[in-house]
């Protein structure tokens, strides 16, 4: 009841945020333009609006969620409007719950309204759209959650300009883990390699959501495989959420 | 059982570079009786504010105990019997009063038509029927502060706790405060309020605190702190014979003479009824009879004085 009130309040004040708009204009450009690439590889152009597309997704998903999500226990204490809710008879971890939930609430509407849009689109070039697009859309989601749990921790630690600058460089290096084992044979059994090799395993590898490419050749992909990913996930946003719990439990407001 | 009470309370602040800060609140130990109204004095920086964060939960202390109606502060039950309202309280711009009592109502845990009888009797009591449907950010600071003092009273709780009430209100906005304390505290409840409106808090409350540096200084009924029972009083008299004044002012602290009469400052009020009825009885007239009580301004400035 108090988790489902702070979370419908938080939705309710992220669709009046400007920024969001300014994000989904850009997203829908983005989508529609995506033909223009199309036009230069011949034959392949609902293939590349596809990936495109999706891509967009992706990207202003997280976008959103990293402008939004680091400033939202943030803003909270820096507005004072903190201050009349935890006083009330509720946990702390019930609040960094209730905003999570309702920015998760916002990304569900954000992802479904960018992939109807990327939908009618390639339905109206001539191309179909099949399971794996929509398993690709799912799992974009379900990094989105990730992601909006580090920024929820973020924003319960840090201003939202560091908090950003944190979350944005975990999405690029979770994007790219392999490049902290593959390194070259001069570092073997080096400090640097145990370093690199220690944030490897802590920082989640985000391309096990990356089904785009599949989605884009109408490749089929294993309903396990999807599970599997979105359970890792899922242990992961749980942790961070914990982490953003406990940080927020003995903080001075 | 006290409503409030601290034990040895004490909150150190840390810088962001993790260096303590000197104490915000030292060791303050206070006992707050149900249905009374408590004045919480002190200058700025004293540690008011940080006192009533410890108190409604929003900052843990360093050392000591606070308790509301025998409940840890540090408990979710405590926050149960309490309603806070900040020094200029800030809500959700975007909402209006009613959708903003029903949030709260939401975060108490009480149910729809619960909410409901809450949104009816506060708007009564607040008068916020006729904006009712202005978003917040378009009030006033009086419409904020009764929404403020609404939003304290959501799920009638036992205990208000008011961080500068009357702060920035005009005479008009800071008198239907005072009233509204007043009538809670006819309602029963225990009203424990911080203010730099010395006048305000020596009109409506039984007892005060007053925090210097961090530390209680004094506490105790006001009449107590100013010493009223003991106080001199001042005697104007007239019409007497030379030799009736010589025989009262040698039982003066200190006389004067002024177009009114004979000015004459007496120990006590008893000494000062014995001038009086042998002034009456040698055929002179009283013209005033005035106690020379300290005021809270004057208390309050010595109690900053004494502290090192």
């Amino acid at each position: 009841m108090r988790i489902l009130a702070v979370a419908q309040n938080t939705f309710r004040e992220a669709v009046r945020d400007k920024v969001l708009y300014v994000l989904l204009f850009f997203a829908a450009s983005t989508i529609l333009g995506s033909k223009a690439l199309g036009w230069i590889s011949i034959g392949q152009d609902v293939k590349i609006v596809k990936d495109i597309s999706l891509a967009a997704v992706s990207i202003f998903g997280v976008l959103i969620a990293i402008f939004v999500g680091t400033s939202l226990v943030y803003k909270e204490i820096d507005k004072r409007t903190i201050y009349t809710i935890i006083c009330r008879p509720m946990a702390r971890w019930e609040f960094v719950i209730g905003k999570y939930l309702g920015m998760a609430l916002l990304l569900a509407i954000v992802t479904v309204v960018m992939t109807l849009v990327t939908a009618a689109y390639v339905l109206s070039l001539g191309g179909s759209v099949d399971t794996t697009f929509f398993l690709a859309v799912l799992l974009i989601y379900w990094e989105l959650l990730l992601i909006t749990s580090l920024a929820v921790l973020m924003s319960s630690v840090t201003s939202p300009i560091l908090g950003a600058l944190i979350v944005f460089s975990a999405f690029v290096v979770g994007h790219a883990t392999t490049i902290l084992i593959d390194l070259p044979e001069h570092f073997h059994g080096t400090w640097t390699e145990f370093v690199l090799a220690c944030v490897y395993y802590v920082i989640p590898n985000l391309s096990n959501f990356n089904i785009r490419s599949e989605a884009a050749n109408g490749v089929e992909v294993a309903p396990a495989y999807v599970l599997w990913a979105m359970a890792y996930g899922s242990v992961y946003t749980i942790m961070l959420l914990v982490l953003a719990s406990l940080a927020f439990e003995d903080k001075d407001v | 059982m006290d409503a409030i009470a601290t034990q040895d309370l004490g909150k150190t602040y840390r810088s962001s570079l993790l260096r303590a800060l000197p104490p915000s609140l030292d060791g303050l130990s206070l006992a707050v009786q149900e249905n009374e109204v408590f004045g919480f004095l002190g200058r700025n920086g004293a540690g008011k504010t940080t006192t009533i964060k410890i108190l409604s939960g929003l900052v843990r202390q360093t050392h000591g105990e606070a308790y509301i109606f025998g409940d840890s502060v540090r408990k979710r039950q405590a926050r149960r019997h309490i309603g806070y309202l900040p020094e200029n309280p800030y809500f959700y711009e975007y909402l209006t009063p009613r959708e903003t009592l029903d949030f709260y109502g939401r975060l108490h845990g009480l149910g729809t038509r619960e909410r409901t009888a809450e949104w009816d009797k506060l708007s009564d009591l607040l008068d916020l029927r006729d904006i009712a449907s202005q978003r917040v950010r378009e009030f006033s600071k009086g419409m904020r502060q009764r929404l403020g003092f609404a939003v304290a009273l959501v799920g009638d709780p036992k205990v208000l706790i008011l961080d500068e009430p009357m702060s920035g209100l005009d005479p008009l906005g800071r008198r239907s405060i005072r009233e509204l304390i007043l009538r809670m505290r006819d309602e029963k409840k225990t009203i424990f309020f911080s203010s730099h409106v010395l006048g305000d808090v020596e009109q409506i409350c039984d007892r005060v605190g007053i925090l210097v540096k961090g530390k209680l200084t004094s506490q105790g009924r006001i009449d107590e702190l100013l010493g009223k029972q003991d106080s001199p009083v001042e005697v104007i008299v007239t019409g007497l014979a030379a030799d009736v004044v010589a025989e009262l002012e040698s039982k003066a602290l200190s006389t004067r003479v002024s177009e009114a009469g004979h000015h004459l400052t007496l120990q006590d009020v008893q000494t000062a009824n014995e001038a009086v009825r042998v002034a009456l009885a040698k055929g002179g007239s009283l013209v005033e009879f005035t106690q020379l009580k300290e005021s809270l301004e004057d208390h309050f400035v010595k109690a900053q004085e004494v502290s090192p």
